[in-house]
């Protein structure tokens, strides 16, 4: 079966102290209209938490609002969630992100944000620029092998 | 959107319980960093840190909660938590909070391998 578009959603939101919320729960509705888990809805929201907050500390943007993407789509094994979630800023180096956590140890408290998506993600695409940054997340309601990044 | 996380305090014999509800954010962290350093400048070396009304937290929170256990810690105490659910326990291992205290299932098995009063 080809997988159908079910529902999409897209959202304009400013920079503001606890706005992540409001991007998980509007996520988090649909992935359940679609009949996803609550587990795995409760994976996605905090991922989505972790993207938003990082967007909002780091991204430097000068218009600051995020835009986020959600689709669902329902498959032959159930429901699965594409979010996209971009700002305008500077961008970053993705791997040195992921150099610069590991170097800090596992006692260092910060910058556990990108270490929290992909473990609670099926599939993360980062694309970034000096023009911005967009994080492209999969979750699946069922069990899913395949993790990139 | 109202998201501010209460905590409320129950002293036992042996330490002290606290219950939190709602968002473990930067400011929901500070929070409960506030009280649970009231309880240890009043000379509390246990507590448990109930969190079957917290369903949210982020990487931030976290990292205020293991302040708090290392503070513990150099004071010869000791911290556990109770009632997570799924994603939160498992983000709590992710930081690797799991490394440093001790997480139970329920208050009532907490209570007994802490050496608080029930």
């Amino acid at each position: 079966m080809m997988p159908t578009a079910e529902r999409q959603m897209e959202l304009t939101l400013p920079m503001v102290p606890d706005i992540e919320i409001a991007a998980a729960r509007a996520a988090g509705n649909l992935a359940r209209e679609l009949g996803m888990s609550s587990e795995k809805v409760d994976e996605m929201t905090h991922a989505i938490i972790e993207a938003c907050i990082n967007a909002r500390e780091h991204s430097g943007c000068a218009d600051n609002r995020m835009y986020l993407r959600f689709v669902g789509t329902t498959e032959d094994d159930g429901p699965r969630i594409d979010i996209w979630i971009t700002d305008h800023g500077k961008g970053f180096d993705v791997n040195e992100a992921r150099v610069r956590r590991q170097h800090l140890g596992a006692t260092h408290k910060r910058g556990w944000g990108l270490q929290i998506i992909e473990a609670h993600m099926d599939e993360v695409e980062i694309t970034t620029s000096a023009h911005g940054t967009t994080i492209h997340m999969v979750k699946y309601d069922h069990a899913h092998d395949e993790k990139t990044s | 959107m109202n998201e501010e996380l209460r905590v409320a305090v129950d002293r036992r014999s042996g330490g002290a319980v606290l219950y939190t509800k709602g968002y473990i954010n930067n400011v929901g962290g500070e929070e409960i960093a506030n009280r649970a350093y009231e309880l240890m400048n009043d000379g509390v070396r246990v507590l448990l840190l109930n969190l079957r009304e917290t369903k949210i937290v982020n990487s931030i929170g976290i990292s205020i909660l293991i302040e708090i256990i290392e503070k513990m810690i150099e004071q010869g105490g000791k911290i556990g938590f109770c009632c997570l659910t799924p994603v939160i326990h498992k983000t709590f291992q992710i930081m690797g909070l799991a490394n440093y205290a001790s997480i139970f299932a329920d208050e009532e098995t907490a209570a007994k391998e802490l050496g608080l009063a029930a």
